[in-house]
């Protein structure tokens, strides 16, 4: 299931970097593809770090809505040398981009997408360790001059664990930093 | 000139929000324990419910006859343990010390200003006196936040080999299944404090309201045993960990059991047992006060309180 989802992931981004290749020249549909790492901390809770990656078109409002796709786990966090929970989110992100012309842009993101956790033992079979993820996040992105992107924002989860029917590591504030290598960029 | 109206704006609620926090609930002194009519009764009669206080010179069958003190959770009472005292009772071989948490058992304003280590301190004075008066086979059970609590004596070297053979945990805390909880050092001002919902029959054993300060105290000690856990540590040689841990717990998540798993081993190394018990209660061995009680409800609490039993008279 995991590798699907990888597989997934990796196959809508070389889609979408193939896309802007064929048609960034032709029609002006690219806009800028970056892609990087994105920190996570949920409140009391776990790091959660992974891979991250935006793209923007003029064809899509102007480059005012971004698309998202991320991947962060506590395996490169918390979960590295520890007894953390191991667990998994991905993410897709669509979000509307404030002053999108400027180095300083304020952006309010939705997110949707599904939460995993590893329990490791048989007898914890009976617990519910998977979700559908929906969370919103707001925050500013500032454009440096050489061609990288910071993200810093904040969300609030809003299908948190419950006790009985949800993940129990499932948090609802999180914050999150996310550094962006513009790979692909029509001029 | 906005930007000044949008700020006076943001403080006027500031304002509103923190003049909440010096909002104190409206105690019925007749019937709820917050007041000060009602405490617990430990605190009259001490010799009833605790060990060290009941036996002051023990022979040396009592000083070999397993004892167990038995600890209850947050906002609760002795009360959280009375049904295995009866259960014990009938039991000639077994001693039971009930011990009241610190902060616990008697009015709204002691509670409020009562820390998670205030909480503790009980625990770890019975047990030392019941060690200075030679007991041999010292036994734990602890429900709920009893549970963090003495997870961390252990994780202190404060309880050792010496005197301890077992250590029960009912539906521990290390996970809230609220996890609205997390955000208490933010809201939790504004609240002031929250009100705990008892049915008729906890009402006078239960306090009836939670003051945002122990709640956050609450979210400290979990916290804190949460990261302890991920770090791992062993508990001493000779001593036996067992949990019980109902599945869809609507206070402590179920996951908890997840971390003590992960995070405590026996001294060998080896992983303690955990039962996962089909039940959306919390505290499976506390049924009194409840309402909608189930057979199903009172066959887990008999089989715990069995296994329980088992194990510490061996």
């Amino acid at each position: 299931m995991k590798k699907k989802l990888v597989l997934t992931v990796l196959f809508i981004v070389s889609s979408l970097c193939l896309q802007a290749q064929t048609s960034g020249s032709n029609d002006g549909w690219l806009g800028e593809l970056k892609g990087g790492i994105r920190i996570q901390k949920t409140q009391k809770l776990y790091w959660e770090n992974g891979f991250a990656f935006d793209f923007a078109s003029p064809k899509i409002l102007d480059s005012r809505v971004h698309l998202g796709l991320s991947y962060v786990t506590t395996r490169l966090g918390s979960a590295m040398c520890t007894n953390a929970i191991k667990q998994d989110n991905f993410l897709f992100s669509p979000g509307y981009f404030f002053r999108h012309q400027k180095q300083l842009q304020p952006f309010a993101r939705l997110n949707l997408g599904y939460f995993h956790a590893d329990y490791e033992y048989a007898i914890f079979d009976v617990l519910p360790n998977r979700a559908f993820l929906f969370s919103v996040d707001a925050g500013l992105s500032y454009e440096f001059r050489i061609p990288l992107t910071i993200h810093l924002g904040a969300g609030y989860n809003l299908n948190t664990g419950n006790g009985s029917s949800r993940p129990g590591t499932l948090f609802p504030v999180f914050y999150q930093m996310s550094i962006y290598y513009s790979i692909l960029k029509q001029k | 000139m906005k930007t000044i109206y949008i700020l006076s704006r943001l403080l006027l609620i500031f304002m509103v929000g923190l003049s909440a926090c010096s909002k104190s609930p409206v105690i019925d002194n007749a019937t709820m324990l917050d007041g000060d009519q009602i405490f617990d009764p430990s605190l009259y009669n001490p010799v009833k419910y605790l060990v060290s206080a009941a036996i002051p010179n023990p022979t040396t069958a009592q000083k070999n006859t397993p004892v167990l003190i038995a600890v209850h959770g947050y906002t609760a009472t002795t009360f959280e343990w009375d049904e295995f005292r009866a259960y014990s009772s009938s039991k000639a071989n077994i001693l039971l010390s009930q011990v009241l948490l610190g902060g616990h058992g008697r009015t709204y304003e002691d509670f409020k200003k009562s820390t998670w280590q205030d909480w503790q301190e009980p625990i770890l004075t019975e047990y030392n006196a019941l060690r200075a008066k030679g007991y041999t086979n010292i036994n734990f059970a602890g429900s709920s936040t009893a549970c963090p609590l003495v997870m961390d004596l252990i994780k202190n070297g404060q309880i050792g080999a010496n005197g301890m053979k077992y250590i029960l945990l009912v539906d521990p805390i290390v996970i809230p299944s609220t996890k609205i909880l997390t955000l208490v050092g933010l809201v939790g001002p504004m609240l002031g404090y929250l009100d705990n919902n008892n049915t008729a029959g906890e009402e006078g054993h239960y306090y009836h309201f939670r003051p945002q300060e122990t709640l956050q105290q609450l979210l400290d000690l979990t916290v804190k045993t949460r990261k302890d856990l991920q770090e791992g540590y062993s508990i001493p040689t000779g001593i036996k960990m067992k949990v019980y841990k109902s599945i869809k717990d609507p206070t402590a998540d179920a996951i908890s059991a997840v971390l003590i798993y992960k995070g405590l081993t026996n001294s060998d190394g080896t992983k303690v047992d955990i039962e996962m018990l089909d039940s959306e209660l919390h505290v499976v061995t506390r049924l009194a006060g409840r309402e909608n009680v189930t057979q199903h409800d009172k066959d887990i609490q008999t089989h715990v309180f069995d296994d329980m039993y088992k194990m510490i008279e061996q």
